[in-house]
């Protein structure tokens, strides 16, 4: 952390925040940009409903540094983005309906939008004005029915890029086609006839040549998708985990993936999902090793009882032995409350018990898998698409919490090779999403990269979009991006 | 995954029972269907067999574009509700994905749709008049 850069950015930001709580007032999408103006505190902002067409293309405004020359693609982000109808609040923070962003980066200039996904959900809870659903966290209204899993698809968790198409993820149905230039909604995405209506998990792994390895998640039974680069399935097979576990994210490495069975289990996956859950820390944290040539050929790994969301990514070394990045937590934590609180302005406060700890997990070829711990406390992990499923240095990861109120404080990154960290405090003002590599142009390593995501600028009450260079996240922000207004919170994005 | 099962089985089973000695007759529409090819696998039920393994009647129709018409004759007057699902591959299988989730389209009388499991009978049941009845199910 530098404070002295810090209070810098802050100092300099101060006289845009001006321009930025001048322009809310003329805010034309109208979301809640003036921090505190609704008797809410501040950063209740990050879980107020979006506009309900979303946000049109508007520029973002440069409030710090000089933007990367060679920075040209888009942040595509995703999250729960309607959290009120009325008076009725969201139940949970995983069941508000996905608002898809594109934030588009050339020349210097930053350009924001974002369309709500278009699903049933979406449409038939915006016609009637209340929460109809059932959900994660969401007991429904008993006159909506219910004949498939993406009757009740939120698609608010990720978007994946493949072959130019854009597809917005849940995790319990199918992905969303969208449009990736006008984040207009084509509808459900089926991989094959066969396979209508199965979930696709919204942390799907890509590797460095373009394949999409995914699962599909129902129980103790799990899919796995192989997509070529081009978008077409490849294969599809199915294998036993033996427990209905929770799964959000898993790994892989080149040659094998890895599907991580936490002793969070849920027999009984009627809404709300999350009351089902059962902590059953004598199982430990297992692991199911599946040779990606042959999905029979399996091991099974065992480490201490963890509760986990987010991985980093995985390798193998010349002896077999796998290594993997995950933030472990000691017990469940997130999913359980869920953020219900949040959304109604609510802060319980913070407890260091639900921290969790970026976690290296390596599995020898035989016998127990060790957990090697760092000294970061943070959330979703990230490395370099060249790198995945490979040997690498890096993992990004927000970082930092605050007992002010909710949200990460700081981003991270941390060296596997020399096992150094680095880490860059915003402080309580600013609210870190999570961050996406960029390779720079002619990099030769992951550290030769930008490190790309979007910030919750309390004190101003808008949303900001920072570049890092990845080598040097103590120094602070490569530049920051300014809208005129705040968008809510949301969890996962792709740069493409 | 059991009530799933359960769900397609009934959906599925168009068990043909004798016809009853009476003058009612059902006519049964079904309209927009998506696509020209394959079976309608229509079912009908009475209160009695809407939750158990056989239907009162059924008819397999052969779908050539986007409406197909079911005649039943005969009929007891009284409470029906119909099962019906197309068979778009026409394997004679309601196809499921690998969770047991229909993949081909199926609808209910009245319109009428499930949560988490079948239509109630309560949802899906019309009556048949002893004059005799139309009844339009359109597929979405």
């Amino acid at each position: 952390m530098d404070l002295s850069r810090r209070h810098f950015i802050e100092a300099s930001l101060g006289t845009s925040m001006v321009g930025a709580l001048g322009a809310c007032s003329l805010n034309p999408h109208g979301a809640a940009g003036l921090a505190g103006s609704s008797g809410m505190p501040n950063w209740h902002i990050g879980y107020q409903n979006a506009p309900t067409h979303g946000f049109d293309p508007a520029p973002m405004k440069l409030a710090f540094g000089k933007p990367p020359a060679d920075l040209k693609g888009s942040l595509y982000r995703n999250g729960p983005a309607q959290f009120q109808y009325g008076e009725q609040f969201a139940s949970h923070w995983f069941d508000g309906d996905g608002l898809v962003h594109r934030i588009a980066i050339e020349d210097g200039q930053a350009v924001h939008q974002a369309r709500f996904v278009a699903t049933r959900k979406r449409e038939e809870e915006l016609a009637a004005e209340k929460f109809l659903a059932p959900g994660f966290g969401t007991l429904g209204d008993e006159s909506y029915s219910v004949q498939s899993s993406d009757d009740v698809n939120a698609a608010n968790t990720s978007v994946l890029m493949v072959n130019g198409e854009l597809l917005a993820l849940w995790e319990a149905g199918s992905a969303f086609a969208m449009n990736a230039e006008t984040l207009d909604t084509k509808g459900p995405k089926t991989w094959r006839d066969d396979l209508k209506g199965m979930p696709f998990l919204a942390h799907p792994k890509v590797e460095p040549d373009g394949r999409v390895w995914n699962l599909a998640v129902g129980g103790p039974r799990v899919g796995i998708y192989r997509i070529s680069k081009s978008g077409l399935l490849e294969d599809f097979g199915m294998v036993d985990i033996g427990r209905a576990a929770y799964i959000h994210d898993w790994t892989m490495t080149e040659r094998h993936l890895i599907i991580l069975v936490q002793p969070w289990i849920n027999e009984n996956l009627r809404p709300p999902v999350v009351a089902g859950f059962e902590w059953q820390p004598q199982h430990g944290l297992q692991m199911l090793i599946v040779d990606k040539d042959d999905f029979s050929n399996q091991r099974w790994a065992q480490a201490p009882a963890r509760m986990f969301f987010h991985t980093g990514s995985a390798w193998e070394e010349s002896d077999g032995t796998i290594k993997f990045d995950v933030v472990l937590y000691k017990n469940p934590v997130l999913g359980v409350g869920g953020g219900a609180a949040e959304i109604r302005g609510e802060w319980t406060g913070y407890d260091a018990g639900e921290d969790g700890v970026l976690t290296q997990v390596v599995i020898p070829t035989r016998g127990d898998a060790k957990l090697v711990e760092t000294d970061i406390v943070g959330e979703f992990p990230q490395v370099d698409p060249r790198y995945r499923g490979k040997t690498r240095r890096l993992t990004a990861l927000t970082s930092g919490s605050t007992s002010a109120r909710p949200g990460t404080t700081g981003l991270a990154t941390h060296d596997w090779s020399t096992g150094r960290s680095q880490n860059f405090a915003f402080g309580d003002n600013r609210i870190v999403e999570e961050f996406l590599f960029v390779p720079k142009a002619g990099g030769t390593s992951d550290t030769d990269s930008w490190l790309v995501g979007s910030v919750l600028n309390l004190k101003a009450g808008v949303t900001e979009v920072c570049v890092f260079d990845a080598a040097n996240v103590n120094n602070g922000p490569v530049c920051i991006w300014q809208a005129d207004y705040s968008w809510p919170l949301g969890f996962h994005g792709t740069w493409a | 995954m059991t009530r799933t099962s359960a769900f397609i089985a009934l959906i599925a089973s168009t068990l043909v029972a004798t016809p009853l000695a009476s003058a009612s007759d059902l006519t049964v529409n079904v309209e927009g269907i998506a696509e020209a090819k394959g079976s309608i696998m229509m079912g009908l039920f009475d209160e009695a067999t809407y939750n158990g393994d056989g239907a009162v009647t059924g008819a397999n129709l052969k779908v050539e574009g986007d409406t197909v018409t079911a005649v039943f004759e005969g009929l007891e007057p009284g409470e029906y509700a119909v099962r019906l699902y197309h068979d778009v591959n026409d394997d004679g299988e309601m196809n499921t994905n690998p969770f047991g989730m229909p993949t081909e389209p199926f609808a209910f009388s009245n319109d009428a749709k499930g949560r988490f499991g079948p239509a109630k009978w309560e949802a899906a049941k019309f009556v048949v008049e002893a004059d005799g009845t139309t009844h339009t199910i359109t597929m979405n």
